[in-house]
Parts: structure tokens; sequence; C-alpha cells
């Protein structure tokens, strides 16, 4: 926080930014990556996308109106639409529907509007939801399956598709495990990730997004594309994005360069698994991050560290939504600790002596 | 007789032990995944409040002001031990699920809570009464955890009660969602705090409904 | 005057102590038998599960002996003898699982073919990871009959590694490890065979052994 602003003075013009136009920038900026992963998966990702996106609008509405606030005119601030299409977006893609539902429910009512609703939250709902999923329903939200491109062969039609969504028949075929947990599973049975990744896609391919994963985690070059829009337009800054990245980058190198056989490379840590997703539009949310610059920056490395430290050590192969919740909790202390010093006082709030200029 | 209307009544829900005070947590978020090893766990805990505030109850009048302390935590310890040697005895097959906590409701400040706040002031038959029903009252909040919890979680209500209370209570035991429904995070730790925060809530909105002031009892001493 | 108050207070909790120390000691006086032939049964329970009664007739518990497995640890082996000759052999064995060690209890006859696995003790998920539990499915019965090289010991994995057994859904780890931990029960029988029957070691205390 620099106080050069103290050079201006009144009256000040009213600033654009508002609530709903954020989120809709959020929202424009992941469009061009959802549209390729819907692409990308086909019917059965479209039908579980607009299945999620639309629980979280009910619930939200009907948590608005138990606790007697305004339905539509909150609605429109876009908040549980961005939610909801944050949560579609980190579930496997051929889900069936009422993972979508069940993780509304635990995203909107009881991470957002249990708190009180927008901006008392303390975790971030989209991943609170996700979590609950995974570690309920770890069979179903850890099916990953090859991208099936619309139209293409051998890709499920619109009946097929609503047999997949809504009839839970998943074909067994089709199944596959993401990059991390094949890395994982592998090293599991004392296979070195040296000669795993020989048979994880190529970096190339894992930018581009041809490969298997949730809607969020495939396509890295599309949400990096939206990260940076979203810069910008100054929605977001480059502090908690680039810590979050650097924290993850940098531990996993030198723990790659000390043992290549154990673990995996930096790089490969950066394109895999929903890091992009994470760094730019989770670990960003500015009710669940800190405030100032500083705050920020510890904020996005302690994220990164976790995310790296989970994937490496924990039971599960994916960690950035742990970490975000994780650091989401630590929040309000790191706000604490980096509370700006106000201008004329020093740090423990008394006011600066005066001194005589010469 | 009056007396006695409102200790059962604020015993078992009025002021329950879990819902109003929020004491003796521990266990009720640890011994909640199924709603049998809730009751077992509830009775016993029932079993050692009843045997222990009537025993203050009756030496009201030795225990001073200042060991008191010292002498209530003698009381509920020997009571736990006893309840323990009994249930490895006689009932092993409840013993070999609770038996790792059964030596937690030492730690349970429920019990002791009662002794200080009303079996060290009161005569000995209102003194076993208000134990044994503020023993219940948690039996019935931890069954209610544990029903919900086993519900969701597991789609089954009462899995088990056979092996535990004996063949006859086989009966109990429901399925009532298919297998492998549930939403598995509702029996692991994190689904114990949901539970009790949403029954908490349900029992606020019940109090608000009847028109009754919200007291938040000793909720600033955690369990 | 205050000395005395001081002195009344001690003689007061002293009281309580004695008299609670009195009753505590009269009920462990009362329950020590019951405990011990509940501890027994438990333990003749487990082992009546993977030794069928009709190879045996005497009792496990007193012919046990003590000796170490592969990772050093000391385990208790069950002997099922009749008249005389021992039919089968029982002890515990251990697998790494998702969330920690695994504790069964594997019997086997005197050619090393299995005659039961039963888990004893698992730290596993709920719902997802503990279908090796008999009540819960009958996953783990799938073992009794096999040997070590029945199948051959390269097949002796899960499927996922290239063996031939099934796991089931969203589970490797745990059926892995208790793969494993039934193949190396079995090796540590195929080396220690000689031991293990021998009748003649001196006998573990009934009371004492791994449970």
């Amino acid at each position: 926080m620099s106080i050069t602003i103290a050079n201006k003075s009144a009256p000040f013009a009213h600033g654009v930014s508002s609530v709903r136009k954020t989120m809709f920038l959020v929202l424009l900026a992941l469009t061009p990556a959802t549209l390729f992963n819907l692409y990308l998966f086909g019917w059965p990702a479209i039908m579980l996308f607009t299945v999620t996106v639309a629980a979280c609008l009910i619930v939200e509405a009907g948590c608005l109106s138990l606790a007697g606030k305004p339905v539509m005119a909150t609605l429109a601030d876009c908040s549980a639409l961005l939610t909801g299409w944050l949560l579609a977006m980190s579930l496997p893609p051929w889900a069936p529907w009422w993972l979508g539902v069940i993780g509304a429910v635990f995203a909107i009512a009881m991470a957002k509007h249990s708190f009180g609703g927008l901006g008392q939250n303390v975790f971030n709902p989209a991943m609170v939801g996700r979590t609950v999923l995974l570690i309920s329903f770890p069979v179903a939200m850890t099916t990953w399956i090859v991208p099936y491109p619309l139209f293409s062969a051998g890709a499920p039609g619109f009946i097929d598709a609503l047999a997949i969504t809504f009839g839970g028949q998943m074909p067994d075929a089709v199944s596959s495990a993401s990059a991390l947990g094949h890395i994982k599973t592998e090293l599991s049975r004392h296979i070195p990730v040296i000669q795993s990744m020989a048979d994880v896609p190529g970096l190339t391919d894992m930018l581009l997004g041809y490969r298997a994963g949730s809607m969020g985690e495939t396509s890295a070059i599309l949400i990096l594309a939206g990260g940076l829009f979203l810069m910008y337009k100054r929605i977001i800054s480059w502090h908690i994005p680039l810590s979050v990245m650097g924290g993850l980058f940098v531990m996993a190198s030198i723990f790659h360069l000390v043992d290549p056989a154990k673990f995996a490379s930096g790089t490969f840590h950066l394109v895999s698994g929903a890091t992009f997703l994470g760094a730019f539009f989770i670990a960003t949310d500015y009710v669940t991050s800190p405030v100032t610059r500083t705050g920020q920056l510890i904020f996005g490395v302690g994220c990164g560290v976790l995310i790296w430290l989970i994937r490496t050590f924990a039971g599960y192969p994916e960690g950035v939504a742990f970490a975000v919740l994780l650091m989401n909790a630590l929040t309000p202390i790191i706000d604490q600790y980096t509370r700006p010093r106000a201008f004329g006082r020093n740090r423990k709030g008394e006011p600066l002596p005066l001194e005589k200029r010469p | 007789m009056a007396q006695y209307k409102t200790i059962v009544k604020d015993g078992l829900w009025e002021n329950n032990g879990v819902f109003a005070m929020l004491l003796g947590l521990c266990p009720a978020m640890a011994m909640t995944g199924t709603a049998t090893n809730a009751l077992g766990m509830g009775l016993a805990t029932a079993a050692v409040m009843a045997a222990s505030s009537m025993l203050v109850g009756m030496f009201r009048n030795q225990i001073t002001q200042e060991v008191r302390i010292p002498v209530f935590i003698l009381v509920v310890a020997s009571m736990v031990t006893l309840v323990d040697l009994f249930m490895n005895a006689w009932m092993h097959e409840l013993y070999k699920v609770l038996g790792m906590f059964i030596p937690l409701i030492v730690s349970n400040c429920l019990p002791l809570a009662r002794l200080e706040a009303f079996a060290g002031k009161n005569s000995t038959l209102p003194s076993l009464m208000d134990g044994l029903f503020m023993g219940l009252g948690f039996t019935i909040a931890l069954t209610m955890i544990g029903a919900v919890r086993e519900i969701v979680g597991t789609g089954t209500l009462f899995a088990d009660a056979s092996l535990l209370f004996g063949p006859a209570f086989k009966v109990m035991e429901t399925r009532l969602l298919p297998e492998d429904t549930g939403i598995l995070m509702m029996i692991l730790p994190p689904g114990g705090f949901l539970v009790l925060g949403l029954l908490v809530v349900g029992k606020r909105i019940l109090d608000v409904r009847a028109g009754k002031a919200i007291q938040m009892g000793g909720a600033h001493s955690a369990a | 005057m205050k000395k005395q108050r001081t002195f009344s207070h001690g003689l007061i909790l002293g009281a309580f102590c004695l008299g609670f120390g009195i009753v505590l000691a009269y009920s462990d006086h009362i329950t020590v038998d019951d405990i011990k032939a509940a501890a027994l049964q438990d333990r003749l329970n487990s082992l009546g599960q993977v030794i069928p009664a009709s190879i045996h007739d005497n009792n496990l518990v007193d012919d046990a002996m003590v000796m170490n497995n592969q990772g050093d640890q000391e385990i208790t082996v069950y002997r099922a003898t009749k008249d005389g000759k021992v039919t089968g052999l029982a002890y515990e064995i251990f697998g790494v699982g998702y969330a920690g060690k695994i504790k069964l209890m594997l019997g086997i006859d005197t050619e090393g073919k299995v005659l039961g696995v039963r888990v004893l003790a698992h730290k596993e998920t709920p719902g997802l990871g503990d279908k090796m539990e008999v009540k819960k499915t009958d996953w783990i019965l799938k073992f009794d009959g096999l040997s070590l090289g029945n199948p051959p010991v390269e097949k002796w994995k899960v499927k996922k590694d290239g063996g031939q057994f099934d796991y089931w859904a969203g589970a490797t780890i745990t059926p892995r490890g208790i793969v494993n931990a039934i193949r190396n029960g079995l090796e540590l029988f195929a080396a220690n065979k000689e031991k293990m029957m021998d009748m003649n070691a001196p006998k573990a205390e009934p009371n004492k052994g791994g449970h």
C-alpha cells in the first residue's frame, strides 16, 4: 500500500466496479476454457455443468428467501453462478448428476449461507463443495475419462449422455487415471516417477488440455489466458497467482533435483492438475483471501507449498482444494499480522512523532 | 414433585447437556459414527453420572468447599473405572466397541459440571435424578447425532445393535438407503461437527418458536 | 485453628480415597476372572474363524509359541493338534493399508494351504476400505484353499499389479496390502516350517501374546 494517494483530493469519481461486474468479468475469463472443455468431454459434461450451475442457483435462491433477503437482486450479482461454475469445473466431466447437486448444497448452503452469505464466508464455497464430494464419494470423484470431443467417433450422443449423467451408466472402457493420480499409484508400487512419466501425456498435450481430468484441470493454456485477462482488467493482481505457482514450482523443483525418481518436476506440477485454475480463479477469491499485498504473497506461497505437500505425501493425488481451504482458514490471522500502517501512525497505531525538517 | 418435573425436563431437553450447554463434545464427536455406538456411550455416561451425582448428593455435607473438586474428580473417576470393569466382564461385546472410550468419560466435563452445579448443593434423591436425566439427555443427544450421521453416511440405522445389546435387538437394525449410497463424510470427523451444528440450530428454532429466550449456559467451558 | 482445618480437609480427601479404593479393589476382585475369560474367549473366537473346529481336539491357546516374523516382530503362533499331531497353525500377519497397519489372523494347514484369513483390526475408511471385513463382503474368503504354489508366487498380487486377485472399486491399496500380507505370511511358514510345527518348543503363556 503506497501512500501516494494522498496527493489526490475530493471529489472522487464513482468507481465502476461492482460485485456484479467483477463476477461477470471472471465468468467471461472462464468462458473459453469452459467451452473448450465442454467440447472435449461432450454431452455428459454439458449436462453435468448445467445441472450443477442450476442447482447452485436454486439453493442460493432458497437460502436467500429463508434468510429473508432479496432473492432476485442478490442472484443477479452472479456470485452463485460463479460458485456453481467453478464447482462444475472441478468435477469429473462424466460424473452423475447428483454429485453436482450435493456439491451445490454443501457449497452454497453450508459454506456460504450458514456464515451469512456473500462476503461472510470463511472458506471458498466451490472448494468446500468439491472437498465434501471428494471425501464422501472417492470412487465417483476420481473416475476420470479420456477426452471424447463432441461429434467425434465414439463420443456419446445426446441419449447416451442422458444415461451417463442421469442413469449412472458409466461405460467401463473409457475411464483413465489423471496424470497426478497415475504417478501416485505407480509410486505406491515402487515404480519411479521417471518411468511412470512415460505414460502420461506430454507437456504440450497437458498444456493444451488433451488429457484426462476434471473440466478445470484440462486446457491449462486457456485457463492461463483467462487469468491473464483478469490481471489485465485489474480484477486480480499478480500477487496470489504468482506466489501460488512460485511456491509450488520452487518446492517441486528443489525436491526433483534431490531425487528425481521420487519427485515429479516443477514444470509437471505446474501444468498438471488444477494448478492454473486454483492459482488464478480460486485462490484469488476476494472474500477468502487476505487484503494486503504482503498478506496475499504469504497466502499464495502457503497455498503453493501445501499443494505440493498434499500431492506428494498425502493420500489424495490432487491437493489444490485442500490447500486453498487450509489457507482460507489462516486468512484472518494473515490479515491480522499484515495490517498496513495507517498514514501518520506507526505500526502500533500511535501517532508518528513530529520531526522538524531542516 | 414440581422440582423433579423440572429436573427431568431440563435434563432431557430444555437444558440438554449437548444441545443447550454444548458440554461433552469430545464423545459427542468421537462416538457418534453410528447410532448404536452413540447409544452405548450415552448409556454408559448416564450410569456414571447417576451414580456419581447420587454419591456426591449423599456426602455433600462432608465434602468441604476446599476439597470439592478433587473429591468430584475422584468420584467420577472411580465410577468410570467401575463401569469399565463391569462392562469388560459382563458386557464384553459392547466393551469391545466402547472400551477405548469409556475412560474418556472422566474427561467429559458434563458429569463434573453437574456435580458442581447441582449435586453439591442438593440432597441425595434430586441429585440422583439430575445425574440420571442429564445423562439420559446426553444419551438422547448422542443418539440423535449418531442416527443422522449413520442414515446420511451409510444408509443404515442402529447397525450392529444386536451385536452390542443382544440378539433381541436385531429388530432395531434397519437399512434405509441401498448399500454404498451414503455421503461418506458424515461418518468421518467433519460430519460430527456439521450434524451437531445443525441439530443445535434445530433446537434453537424450536425454542424460538416456543417463545423462549435463548440462553447459552456454560458454552464457554468447552469439553 | 487454621492448621486444624487444613488437616481436616486432608482427612476428608483421604477418607474418600480410602473408601473408593476399597470399592475399586473389591470390584476388580469380582470381575478379574470374568475379564480374563472374556479375553480368552475373544482370542478363541478369532482363532476359530481361521481354524475349523473339526481338525483339532486341543485348546489352541494352550499350545502356542512365540517367534519373530520377517519384520522382527514377535508373533504368537497357535497350533492346532489332533491326537498329538499338528494339523494346523494360526498366527497374526500384518499388511500396510491406506490408513496404517491392517492386522489379520491367518490360519493354514500343515501343507501351507490357507484355511482362513480374517481381519482383526484396521483403520481403513469405513464404507470404502472396509470391504475386507467378512461381515461386509466375502472378498476375504476367496483366499481359502490357496497356497504359495497355487496361484504361482508371481500371481500373488492384485490384478492392477499383474496378479490374479480382484479388488473392489475405489480401493487398490487396501487389497494390495492384504494380498502382500498373506503372501508374506505363507512365506514365513515355508521358511520356518520345522520351527513352527515343533511342539517341544517352549510354550507361550496363554494370557500373553499379541491381541
